[in-house]
């Protein structure tokens, strides 16, 4: 078992794109700074975009309509009933450290369920929450 | 010549489902909200394939890959006919045409399968950047195959779309399938109706 934390790292290295949540919440908060002169990322922003009841989507009114009230717990789909891992952080590794697969997901669920693109200054502040969230 | 049977069945409603099945999935594939849609439009795709297989063995004369799939130099030479406008007739499929079916039952089996994986939460994102290559692949040969068929029967100023669709082609009496093999056809929707329940669930 001693072998298979360098296993891990060395499977992330192949991968080319392992980052850190706060490297990919950066990314997103130097693009928001572009926009919007001296943004700054802020988790309370992002925990009332989760919360946010957008409406768009009968089935997905929001965020928590799958990942449930608190990103610490498992969710569960609202149409297949499949289980979803954890969005924080805290509960699941695994989750904002592969910059393509979270700008993959923000780009299919903030269509689907926001009803447009997500800003760069709204995933900074997801990234935030998601990350800091105990 | 005259119109002959030469699609079977299950080769005709095959190919059809394939067509609904894969056109669905593909339509469906970015959105959550018909996120099983999705998924019984690809169980179909993997059904049929899966089913064609064995009967690329057992079926009628037409339907059997002995019948149609053939070396590069025959494709190119039947793509060569097409170009001169003097197309080298076929019964069955044409040379190019069989590598469309052979393509296209291969990626539409790797395809299914990694999208089975991936709603079985097996995999991870590289599996879900798989499926959606392999789709796109399947795409690309969808896309030029539709040419093929369309140049084809302009060019031959024989229907494939309809023949696929009645299962009739220009040919000798001597060269028609007996039967239609209706029963494999039943065989076939009941195994695209199992995959689609057990996939599913």
């Amino acid at each position: 078992m001693r072998t298979l934390p360098p296993l891990i790292l060395l499977l992330a290295s192949l991968a080319g794109h392992a980052e850190t949540p706060q490297q990919i919440g950066k990314i997103y908060a130097t693009e928001a700074a572009t926009q919007q002169a001296g943004f700054t990322p802020s988790a309370k922003r992002g925990e009332a975009f989760f919360r946010q009841r957008f409406a768009q989507n009968d089935k997905m009114p929001a965020c928590t309509s799958c990942h449930t009230d608190n990103p610490l717990n498992a969710g569960q789909h609202a149409v297949t009933g499949k289980a979803i891992r954890p969005l924080a952080v805290a509960a699941n590794g695994e989750r904002f450290s592969d910059p393509a697969k979270v700008e993959k997901w923000f780009g299919r669920n903030c269509k689907e369920v926001v009803g447009r693109a997500c800003t760069p200054g709204e995933k900074a502040d997801f990234v935030a929450y998601m990350s800091e969230v105990r | 010549m005259q119109k002959i049977l030469v699609w079977d069945l299950p080769v005709r409603l095959g190919h059809w489902l394939m067509v609904g099945g894969f056109a669905l999935a593909w339509l469906t594939g970015d959105s959550e909200t018909f996120r099983l849609v999705h998924v019984i439009a690809g169980a179909t795709v993997l059904a049929v394939a899966s089913f064609r297989l064995p009967w690329g063995f057992i079926g009628s004369r037409y339907a059997r890959f002995v019948d149609f799939v053939r070396g590069p130099t025959r494709v190119r030479s039947y793509a060569m006919s097409l170009l001169k406008l003097q197309p080298e007739h076929h019964v069955g499929h044409n040379p190019a045409g069989g590598w469309a079916i052979v393509l296209l039952l291969g990626l539409g089996i790797l395809t299914g399968l990694a999208g089975w994986a991936i709603y079985n939460d097996i995999g991870g994102h590289w599996l879900e950047e798989l499926h959606e290559g392999l789709a796109a692949a399947m795409l690309t040969v969808v896309i030029v195959h539709v040419a093929g068929v369309v140049s084809g029967s302009l060019v031959h100023g024989e229907n494939l779309v309809r023949a696929m669709v009645n299962g009739y082609k220009r040919g000798a009496p001597e060269a028609a399938i007996r039967s239609a093999r209706p029963l494999a056809a039943g065989l076939l929707l009941g195994w695209v109706a199992l995959a689609c329940w057990w996939i599913a669930n």
